[in-house]
């Protein structure tokens, strides 16, 4: 091969991947305001994002899969934990998960959360060509009774274990239905001290009736 | 060494490996919250600011060796003198001072947020100003003499690229995705596209002067190679478009393009070897021989190997956010850009200081510490990300439960950090002794 070959392989090379990429992306950048819901992406969505930013929470939790590895990937997080249970979440986090890895807190100001969900809410609604996957196993195994969803949802497995997944905080709940009755898990939910006055378990009597009920339902369940 | 202004290298070298050093102290901290959950510094120093300066700092010493090493080989291609040592000195005190101004920063809570973009926005103009002296004074010394050999005009164009794609990240957006698909400009294009420019045309000009090969032969497969990772590595930035909100086309273009991404490394292994097979002249240099010959294998496994192993999609989707990722990150800037810096190092003190020779022995053991280290680190993190894929991904389980399946794994990544760090002291005791020694 002689030098001048050489250079041609180097320019052509360059400029034909430059082209297709430059075209490609501009192609993507028109694309992209409906693939992210821009309409919906008001004022409080762009002060989220900053704060975002502002607290480097990007160094530990991936968001869209990049970042830290170090904490939960957020990008569809609001799919699973409802807006109440975020806010509760950073307003004190060791509280609301006292097993395992903590996350510091960062002391926001109540403005600072509600941004932030309303900036985690926008992000669940980014098409990302499905990802993260569905589970391969879990989706074949779980009952997807609505109680396990209110299970997920509010957290539980932070303190209890349920198959042996989940914390050490609070008893193994993997066949609590053989020795406690639907009654007794309900009166549990709404207030844990009337069982044990030592309880350390926060008050679920917030959530509505029918959540109650499925929680209940479904815990009571498991033998 | 010819010119004297080839010296402006040594102090740039001399802050890189000290900051190398302290990149080294902040991945152990950091390392360390894996290992165990309770930390004692969580109030102080937390997982998101010790891993933003153990990357920042490993971002800046490679910049700094890159620089030095632009400052060492350019005297010697245009046949001149430097244009302004001056410049070349105010420049680096500046970029220090940025640099500590932006660690000191992020220990008080100042960031901008973004992964490596850390830099609050003022900082970044500084950044700016920094990359346009060291432009203009590179560029008004090659005009001296106009000698536009290959070597020169790819390491100018990886610098033109390198200072053109940081502006990319600068500004904030409304939109993360958007952000995203920018931050990609800078991350991916420097790595994968103006690094591999500048580090091509530095290994290239080393290997000419260690083996005194012919220029002829060097400078075509610089360009041969340089030009396969442009092409591949353009487009390739698309394996980083799968999942961020872009359309689903890039899961075709990313894929094929970046499954490519490993040829142009492999023929650099190649033509290393080959060159040094075909050597004209002893290399007394033994330990400069050792990281350039362990650059290109450490080159083509970590970045090549490693990441064709998660580049397409149908992995990727499993893998992505993972420690695989991490484990990917370490073993290639590594073995791509670490290793490049510290065979510059070992390549240019001995002749900055005068020395015919000099005592080899230490250097050999620490390239042979950071290297079977660095090989435990990619693989430990590695299984724990595979652990980690299989069981949140695959299976279902909640991340944190997850996260107690590879503790294991950690333990054995942050002892093998700790054989690294070994390497690493080894290696800094070497070069404060060749940086003092008198011919």
């Amino acid at each position: 091969m002689t030098l001048s070959r050489a250079k041609a392989i180097f320019i052509w090379g360059t400029v034909i991947s430059a082209a297709i990429f430059l075209y490609l992306s501009y192609d993507s950048l028109v694309q992209m305001p409906k693939r992210t819901q821009e309409e919906k992406l008001d004022s409080h969505v762009v002060a989220g994002k900053w704060v975002w930013q502002k607290y480097n929470c990007n160094d530990c939790h991936t968001i869209l899969g990049i970042g830290g590895y170090y904490a939960p990937d957020v990008t569809k997080v609001m799919s699973t934990r409802d807006g109440e249970w975020v806010t509760r979440f950073l307003k004190d986090p060791e509280k609301v998960w006292p097993n395992a890895r903590k996350m510091p807190n960062l002391h926001l100001q109540d403005q600072e959360v509600a941004d932030v969900v309303a900036f985690l809410t926008w992000v669940n609604g980014i098409n990302t060509n499905n990802w993260p996957p569905k589970p391969l196993v879990a989706t074949a195994v779980t009952s997807g009774s609505p109680g396990e969803t209110v299970y997920k949802a509010q957290g539980c497995s932070a303190c209890h274990l349920l198959n042996g997944v989940g914390g050490k905080v609070g008893p193994d709940l993997s066949r609590v239905g053989g020795k406690r009755d639907k009654a007794w898990i309900e009166a549990q939910l709404k207030n844990p001290k009337s069982h044990n006055p030592n309880s350390i378990m926060p008050s679920f009597s917030r959530l509505s009736q029918k959540d109650i009920d499925d929680l209940a339902d479904y815990l009571a369940g498991l033998r | 060494m010819k010119y004297e202004s080839q010296k402006i290298a040594m102090n740039y070298f001399m802050i890189a490996a000290v900051l190398f050093g302290l990149q080294i102290v902040f991945g152990l901290i950091t390392g360390a919250k894996y290992v165990w959950d309770f930390d004692p510094l969580i109030n102080i120093l937390p997982f998101n600011t010790s891993r933003a300066i153990h990357i920042n700092l490993l971002v800046v010493w490679l910049l700094f060796g890159f620089m030095g090493g632009t400052y060492y080989i350019v005297p010697e291609e245009a046949q001149t003198e430097i244009y302004s040592k001056k410049l070349a000195n105010f420049q680096l005190v500046l970029f220090a001072l940025i640099g500590v101004t932006a660690i000191v920063g992020y220990l008080l809570g100042w960031t901008w947020g973004m992964p490596f973009l850390e830099q609050p926005t003022v900082l970044k103009f500084g950044i700016v100003i920094v990359a346009l002296i060291f432009l203009f004074n590179i560029f008004m010394t090659m005009m001296k003499t106009k000698k536009w050999t290959v070597i020169q005009g790819v390491l100018l164009g990886g610098l033109v690229m390198l200072a053109g794609m940081f502006l990319f990240g600068i500004f904030f957006m409304k939109n993360l995705a958007d952000q995203y698909f920018w931050w990609w400009w800078v991350i991916h294009l420097w790595v994968e596209g103006a690094w591999e420019l500048v580090t091509g045309a530095i290994m290239a000009f080393m290997l000419m002067k260690l083996t005194g090969v012919d220029r002829e032969l060097v400078e075509k497969w610089l360009y041969v190679e340089v030009g396969l990772v442009l092409f591949t590595g353009i487009v390739g930035t698309g394996h980083h478009y799968y999942w961020i909100g872009t359309p689903n086309y890039w899961l075709w273009w990313g894929g094929i393009f970046s499954a490519f991404e490993p040829l142009p490394i492999l023929f650099m292994v190649i033509d290393t070897l080959r060159v040094v097979r075909e050597r004209k002249t002893e290399i007394p240099n033994r330990v400069a021989l050792s990281w350039a010959v362990g650059c290109a294998v450490m080159h083509f496994f970590g970045a090549g190997v490693w990441g064709f192993a998660h580049t397409l999609p149908q992995i990727n989707q499993w893998t992505h956010g993972t420690q695989v990722t991490a484990s990917h990150g370490h073993f290639a800037f590594f073995g791509a850009y670490a290793m490049l810096n510290l065979t510059m190092f070992y390549f240019a003190m001995p002749q900055l200081r005068g020395l015919t020779t000099f005592n080899q022995s230490l250097g050999v053991k620490s390239f042979w510490f950071m290297c079977s280290f660095m090989g435990l680190i990619a693989l430990s993190l590695g299984i724990a990300g595979i652990v980690q894929a299989y069981f949140q991904r695959v299976l279902g389980m909640d991340y944190l439960t997850t996260q107690e399946y590879m503790k294991l794994w950690y333990a054995v990544f942050w002892v093998s950090a700790w054989g690294f760090a070994a390497g690493v002291v080894m290696f800094l005791m070497d070069f404060y002794r060749l940086a003092r020694a008198r011919s």
